[in-house]
């Protein structure tokens, strides 16, 4: 799978290319390592795609591995669900929401642009 | 069973995870009245299962662990530091160590467990007594000391251990040895490849594994620590690390007329009620029936969350979620590990991928030929899915 990262030339100009949106599969995250901190990309059963912060707010874990239901992500290692839609979260062990980015498809490519907001990273977790 | 009446004093006692979500639990249930918890430890409720990793590295703070959320607290009044001496039937209440009486309309038991030690000896100046991992001060002592060139001997096979082996080797302990009371640790519980894969992980790093046989005592002198095996042989060591498992920390209950079991845990039925009513019980000083009879595991971080929840919608007069299949999980190294499901009761285990010297290693437990459970290194997404669908085909169950 090529993850390019770059400055694409698009309808936003903020925009990265981050994927293609057949590297997707439905109801399931891939993860962007190439951006940092990495993010998630999921592509839900209805066929609408969304990019989150991929790093559980609790304890280092990708939320890409997580469970995709009625538009929220539940973390592989615990029951706390992440909106796809708002980053919000709904119950412990994590407190804090993750960060949503902006997602448009275009040419079969899944553009995202990057909130400019603070990740809200794990305790122990850097940005590298 | 007796329902709180909503304006009711819900008085919990012990401030760990059990107590927290029971609070939380009674009050998303609508519960308007009082809520006390009263916890042994000086400090906010916290969260133990970075005791033996992230924290005891220096990675996370106290603050990081604390359960109730600073941005959203609980309406609960915490009263922290307080040893509770005694439960009492008529009138409902429990009586504290400074002598105070706290009167309730319902008591929740949710006191945890206590780390178990071995016998020791001591001749005088002896090197200091070993260290146990259960609460954040043990875990602060340990984390006080530098390991860098002492030998570290960890006793016990579970998951404690082998997450303080494996936090002692990256914090530069000269040597790191397991006293795991098998060969390959957790495969008496977990089977054999998965008890070969941890011990491969922790070879890779350095870290060396004493005999088969248990620990049985430890003899402290000022040269240092000797630990002795149930075969007669011996490990010595700079720093020793008990982590040989938990008894319910129930003493206080001794002379009421709760039910305990023979290792001293609150017997319940599997509402969280006890033999008293107006009593419960959740986490890891109960026993619940299905844990009696071997079907649920005692001591998980899941178990304790779920049975508060169960508690809470007891309590109140809520419907109670159906407890999910048991779950585990455990970090050493870069190693993610995951169980779910009634591994206990297995009969045969299939390696579906992975083997046991990649970390990836996905095994799965059948009993009568049917999985029952699952359990992976670093296959994240295979056993929450498996723990998802499982927990849908209960729903359809209990539906139906």
């Amino acid at each position: 799978m090529v993850m390019l990262v770059r400055w694409a030339v698009t309808s936003t100009d903020m925009s990265l290319k981050v994927c293609s949106i057949d590297d997707l599969r439905p109801g399931e995250g891939l993860r962007i390592d190439s951006i940092n901190p990495p993010i998630a990309v999921f592509l839900t059963e209805d066929g609408e795609v969304y990019a989150i912060d991929d790093t559980c707010t609790h304890q280092d874990a990708s939320l890409s591995a997580g469970w995709v239901e009625d538009c929220r992500v539940e973390c592989p290692l615990h029951e706390s669900t992440f909106s796809l839609v708002t980053g919000q979260v709904d119950q412990p062990p994590a407190k804090k929401g993750v960060r949503t980015h902006q997602v448009h498809v275009s040419g079969g490519a899944v553009y995202v642009e990057l909130s400019t907001a603070a990740p809200n990273l794990p305790p122990g977790v850097i940005v590298a | 069973m007796k329902v709180l009446a909503r304006e009711g004093h819900l008085l919990i006692v012990g401030a760990g995870l059990a107590g927290y979500h029971t609070a939380r639990g009674a009050r998303l249930n609508g519960h308007t009245g009082p809520i006390t918890i009263l916890g042994a430890e000086n400090r906010p409720a916290y969260d133990r299962p970075a005791l033996s990793k992230a924290y005891l590295t220096g990675a996370v703070s106290e603050s990081d662990l604390a359960l109730d959320d600073p941005d959203q607290p609980l309406d609960v009044r915490w009263v922290a530091g307080l040893h509770v001496a005694g439960l009492s039937e008529h009138p409902l209440g429990v009586l504290t160590s400074d002598g105070e009486f706290w009167a309730a309309d319902a008591v929740v038991i949710a006191t945890g467990a206590a780390a178990r030690t071995l016998p020791e000896t001591n001749p005088g100046d002896a090197a200091g007594r070993p260290y146990v991992l259960r609460t954040m001060d043990d875990a602060l002592a340990l984390r006080d000391i530098c390991l860098e060139g002492l030998e570290v001997a960890v006793l016990g096979g579970g998951f404690l251990a082998l997450e303080a082996a494996a936090t002692c080797t990256q914090r530069g302990a000269s040597s790191v040895i397991v006293a795991a009371g098998e060969e390959f640790p957790g495969a008496r519980r977990l089977s054999l490849p998965v008890g070969q894969a941890l011990r491969a992980a922790h070879e890779a790093h350095g870290v060396g594994f004493a005999s088969s046989a248990r620990a049985v005592s430890v003899t402290s002198t000022a040269a240092g620590h000797t630990v002795h095996l149930g075969d007669g042989s011996a490990v010595a060591a700079d720093i020793v690390i008990c982590a040989c498992g938990a008894a319910p920390a129930t003493s206080w209950l001794a002379g009421s007329a709760l039910r305990l079991s023979p290792t001293g845990a609150v017997l319940c039925d599997d509402f969280g009620a006890t033999s008293i009513p107006g009593v419960w019980a959740a986490g890891d000083c109960s026993e619940w029936q299905s844990q009696s009879k071997g079907l649920r595991p005692v001591g998980h971080w899941q178990e304790a969350v779920e049975q508060a929840a169960v508690v809470a919608a007891g309590i109140t007069g809520a419907e109670p979620q159906p407890m999910q299949e048991p779950y585990f999980w455990s970090d050493q190294y870069d190693l993610m590990l995951q169980g779910a499901g009634a591994i206990a009761s297995a009969d045969e285990v299939r390696i579906i991928s992975g083997s046991v010297t990649t970390g990836d290693l996905l095994v799965s437990y059948l009993r009568e030929g049917t999985e029952i459970g699952i359990l992976g290194f670093n296959r994240l997404r295979e056993v929450k899915r498996w723990r998802k669908q499982h927990q849908r085909k209960k729903a359809a169950v209990l539906a139906a």
